[in-house]
């Protein structure tokens, strides 16, 4: 396993009491593979990226349990001093508004060589020039000239290509991508999720990609780690989940996209809002909102169960699998 | 970028003209001009109807107003009553107010800055909490008092400086006369640096250096502090005018012979010639500062474009 995620905890703390954002998740990721992170704003995933690269803003968040292997090394264990190294290298992450995310007031070319002069110790005229050729990796028509605009003298899907230069720069093992896509137009979208497939397959990078768009997923993702509530409530390789998904949430989800030959119909929408991170529901959290609830639901926190019908490897928390893959 | 300093420029006529005019009629206002020319006794009224006469001041204001203008085209700011050109008096002046000028900024600059940067990255700890204190003492006492305080504690009870200037106003003399000018700005650039630091410091971009594995220092310096000096640029722009004309009160309290001590003695005898004169460079420097620090603004932040 390039990297492993287990039994992560997260919490931060509020004036109104303890948000419980991340509550034991396990993912793991190999080179080459990419994994979808797919869940609801406020589902953990984007917390979990950032205690993955050390970004996590803490105060008020905080670690409370858990590991995060790298290569083996326990990223949460290592000096600050040795783990700025890896973040940037050998551990990239792309951000969603790339407007935001670039600095307004350095030049992109700038932003692109720092990593080179800050992480190679190279000369600023070679940083440079390795800065115009990522562009031109990436796409970006007359990169010579543009290195010297700034971030808001490009166009979205520009400025995004520029985040993933940024994140190769230094060729990583590991890109996380959160929600790469969702700030761009829709055609825009598409082209900017080929060109990250493409380079993540000619450097067979690993992949974290952390989206709520199902569209996306399929695509691109091998496996799916689906979270609920901050915990992963199905994980499964991408085509046996959308052929039978092993969790009522995953199947709610599923059913929510809008399909050309159900056109006309009403869409299926989850019920209720998803649970406050201060109070998340006693026993399984999606109990409330289950078309399939039991009573040993509202007490029994379900574990990861291996979904043994299936040869691929699957695990769904849901006390009722079974009768969820049957549909 | 050329025709937006034009513009600039040619705003500048109005907003000059209306200043001058404006002071002009204040000084009129002030009382008899010719008043104090006859010593201590009141002049007979043959001589001061002559003197009058001798300086065009029987003529309707508009035209007095007319006359000078012209006069301070050619570089005739006119003359003093005591017989001083005025222009000679804005040459000793001048230089010793902007060296004051200049020591004051740069504390500004430097302790302001550092002192913003120190709370704004600790805040809520002590250090934090006890400079925000300290700033807001030195904003809500007047600069008379902490200049004749500092006068007194440093110059007279404990004898580190010398209570008063000498007429070579060197930089090491002032030192803290430059403090003192620049004390309440120097608290508004603390608090100003403190606030923007911390709003920015959660900034999506920072969190992308971060991210990008930059050292802790270069994500302050570059990313972080680059962004959050703008609007201070701005402040410390358009506070040099400010300090110039504002150094009327520490000038008095240290007898530096500057710009502020000539106002002063010229607003004290009605001395209009002197009076406008000053002034009117001085409106002149405020405009130019303000503009300076519209085109700093601009390379600064790329964001911004004139056209």
């Amino acid at each position: 396993m390039l990297l492993e995620v287990r039994d992560l905890h997260v919490e931060f703390h509020t004036r109104d009491g303890v948000a419980h954002a991340v509550n034991g998740v396990d993912y793991g990721v190999e080179a080459g593979e990419t994994l979808a992170v797919l869940g609801e704003s406020g589902s953990g995933k984007s917390v979990t990226a950032q205690a993955i690269m050390g970004i996590l803003d803490m105060p008020p968040g905080r670690i409370t349990a858990g590991e995060v292997l790298f290569k083996g090394q326990d990223l949460l264990k290592l000096k600050e001093k040795d783990r700025r190294r890896i973040r940037g290298a050998e551990l990239a992450m792309i951000f969603q508004d790339a407007l935001s995310a670039l600095n307004p007031v350095l030049t992109v070319g700038d932003q692109l060589g720092e990593m080179f002069t800050v992480h190679r110790g190279m000369s600023r005229r070679d940083a440079r020039a390795r800065a115009v050729e990522l562009m031109d990796r990436v796409r970006i028509p007359g990169a010579k000239e543009r290195a010297g605009q700034y971030p808001h003298q490009f166009s979205g899907g520009m400025r995004q290509r520029i985040m993933i230069a940024m994140a190769m720069a230094l060729e990583p093992a590991l890109i996380i991508a959160d929600e790469p896509t969702t700030a761009l137009d829709v055609t825009v979208q598409a082209q900017v999720m080929d060109l990250l497939a493409e380079l993540q397959r000619e450097y067979r990078m690993g992949l974290v990609l952390i989206t709520h768009d199902l569209g996306v997923v399929a695509d691109v993702a091998d496996r799916i780690a689906v979270m609920y509530a901050g915990r992963i409530v199905e994980s499964a390789p991408v085509h046996d989940l959308y052929k039978a998904p092993a969790h009522p949430y995953t199947r709610g989800l599923l059913n929510s996209v809008p399909r050309l030959d159900r056109k006309g119909r009403e869409l299926d929408a989850i019920k209720g809002l998803p649970p406050s991170l201060l109070h998340i529901p006693s026993g399984c959290p999606f109990h409330p909102r289950c078309p399939m609830v039991q009573d040993v639901c509202r007490t029994d926190v379900p574990p990861l169960y291996d979904v043994t019908e299936s040869d691929a490897d699957r695990g769904s928390a849901c006390h009722f699998w079974r009768e969820c893959l049957r549909g | 970028m050329g025709r937006y300093v034009i513009r600039r420029l040619l705003q500048m006529i109005p907003v000059f003209i209306g200043a001058t005019l404006l002071i002009f009629l204040m000084v009129n206002v002030m009382g008899d001009p010719v008043a104090g020319l006859c010593g201590e006794r009141q002049c007979d009224p043959a001589t001061a109807a002559q003197l009058k006469r001798e300086f065009g001041l029987d003529k309707p204001v508009w035209r007095q107003y007319l006359t000078y203008m012209g006069n301070v085209f050619t570089g005739d700011f006119g003359t003093a009553f005591n017989g001083q050109k005025v222009t000679e008096l804005m040459g000793t002046a001048f230089p010793v107010t902007i060296r004051l000028t200049v020591v004051a900024i740069v504390l500004e600059i430097v302790l302001g800055i550092a002192l913003g940067v120190l709370t704004g990255l600790r805040r809520g700890r002590p250090v934090d909490t006890g400079v925000l204190l300290l700033t807001l003492v030195v904003i809500s006492v007047p600069t008379f008092v902490t200049g004749l305080l500092l006068q007194l504690l440093l110059g007279v009870e404990w004898g580190w400086i010398k209570p008063s200037v000498s007429a070579y106003a060197t930089v090491d003399e002032l030192i803290v006369p430059g403090l003192v000018l620049a004390s309440v700005s120097l608290a508004y650039v603390t608090r100003l640096t403190r606030t923007s630091l911390a709003e920015n410091r959660r900034a999506d971009y920072v969190r992308t250096a971060i991210a990008k594995g930059l050292p802790r220092r270069r994500v302050v310096v570059r990313h972080l502090l680059r962004n959050s000096l703008i609007p201070v640029v701005t402040f410390i722009g358009t506070d040099v005018g400010a300090l110039m004309g504002g150094a009327i009160v520490t000038e008095r309290i240290f007898n530096i012979h500057g710009v502020g001590y000539q106002l002063y003695q010229g607003i004290l005898r009605q001395n209009t010639q002197t009076v406008v004169g000053f002034v009117t460079v001085l409106v002149l420097v405020f405009l130019a500062a303000n503009l300076l620090v519209d085109l700093l603004y601009a390379v600064l932040d790329p964001r911004i474009r004139y056209a």
